[in-house]
């Protein structure tokens, strides 16, 4: 199969650059895969898993929103944050969840400070239902 | 008095040398978490460079973009995010920075403040400044979700029209010696159009359009903005306490060189007294 250059940027560094086959992102409009020689393409991506395929296998990670831009030189993905679901704490994600519930009952009336725990809140799943797919 | 004089001596050499200790320790301190501070630093750069050109060329791919973020319009009101440090003893770091905010201001104007650091927060704070936000106590661990936060906050005043222009104060990290303080505008994007030598029309697809993909980007590339500014302010932090105790311990050690000195001379004078008053005393026998 034909392969591309991935990258993974996130403000802690470079996640990951090689070689894959095919990379499934959620975008705003819907989960979008994206093959060698795609045509140029730019979306924002929402809080959800991505999907790579390389020649070893398929790996899934966490994305906690950014954007994707696929041009001739392959695809980069720009994330908030990035995990592979190996390096997923699940405790951490846990606690995050429990600490995003009490504060949206906390925060009912303002609206900002909701809309920062429902942010968490769908992060924490994310990371783990991540975590619980890559074990199955 | 002599002797008097000797005392006195001896006690200051000791002050200077605790106070040598501390220096030097603190020295020590900043140039390891320097090591660790200026790594962070890289590291964020590449993706605040990547996502900056990405917004360069969607703007320029669209021959009529414009959104609220790239219209320029009458400046009425300012707000000024400025980076400073927790803790002083850092040589001008502090006070550098916060000159340049006030020199930024123009006559009679009192922009809104974010202060990012606990020096920028008093300062700001006790002189009559509108505080919008204060964030001490963030430098070292710069978290992303408080650089979302103060991103938000920036991003709604602008778009909501309570402040025209955004602006950026934080020390840039040029090397462990050298640190600039700079401004940065940061809203409204100036032009990206300009930034860019040829746009490129490779018909690239925008899902669902090029003005809400940068809409929804706008406050993640200013959240990282200003993780990258904090990172790169508290390397500066860093660099610069890290020589002003150097310098702090050089002179503490040639202070205790001259005050050794005059110790020596003092205990000379005395035992030379005394030899004195022996000599004459046999004398007068």
């Amino acid at each position: 199969m034909t392969e591309f250059n991935l990258k993974i940027l996130t403000p802690e560094g470079v996640a990951y650059d090689g070689m894959v086959q095919s990379v499934i992102v959620r975008t705003t409009v819907g989960d979008k895969g994206i093959l060698a020689k795609h045509e140029p393409y730019v979306a924002a991506l929402v809080i959800g898993q991505m999907k790579v395929r390389t020649a070893d296998g398929v790996r899934i990670g966490a994305v906690s929103s950014g954007m994707v831009e696929v041009n001739d030189s392959g695809t980069t993905v720009l994330a908030q944050s990035f995990e592979w679901a190996d390096e997923i704490d699940v405790e951490r994600a846990n606690r995050a969840l429990k600490i995003a519930e009490e504060r949206m009952k906390q925060y009912k009336d303002d609206k900002r400070k909701l809309d920062i725990a429902e942010y968490k809140l769908k992060r924490a799943v994310n990371r783990i239902n991540t975590a619980s797919d890559y074990k199955r | 008095m002599a002797s008097g004089n000797m005392k006195d001596i001896k006690r200051r050499v000791k002050s200077v040398e605790s106070t040598m200790q501390i220096t030097k320790a603190m020295r020590l301190v900043a140039s390891s978490k320097l090591r660790r501070a200026k790594q962070k630093a890289q590291a964020a750069r590449p993706f605040f460079e990547a996502q900056y050109a990405l917004m360069c060329r969607i703007a320029g791919e669209t021959s009529n973009f414009s959104t609220v973020f790239t219209r320029r319009r009458e400046v009425k009101n300012r707000l000024f995010i400025v980076i400073a440090g927790d803790r002083g003893l850092a040589g001008g770091y502090n006070s550098n920075i916060i000159k340049l905010a006030e020199q930024a201001k123009k006559d009679g104007e009192s922009p809104k403040i974010i202060a990012i650091g606990k020096k920028a927060a008093d300062y700001f704070s006790k002189h009559g400044y509108e505080m919008t936000a204060e964030y001490p106590g963030l430098a070292e661990h710069v978290k992303t979700a408080d650089a979302a936060d103060i991103a938000q906050t920036a991003v709604d005043m602008f778009a909501s029209g309570v402040v025209d222009e955004i602006r950026l104060f934080y020390t840039e990290f040029v090397s462990p010696l050298v640190q600039t303080p700079a401004e940065l505008e940061v809203l409204p994007i100036s032009s990206p159009k300009a930034k860019i030598a040829a746009p490129n029309k490779m018909g690239t697809t925008f899902d669902p359009s090029p003005e809400a993909v940068f809409n929804r980007a706008i406050p993640k590339l200013i959240t990282s903005l200003i993780v990258c500014s904090v990172n790169e302010a508290y390397a500066s932090e860093l660099g610069a306490r890290r020589t002003a105790m150097e310098n702090a311990t050089d002179n503490a050690e040639e202070m205790i060189e001259h005050l050794s000195l005059m110790y020596n001379r003092a205990r000379q004078e005395k035992i030379t007294n005394e030899l004195n008053e022996i000599v004459s005393g046999a004398n007068a026998l």
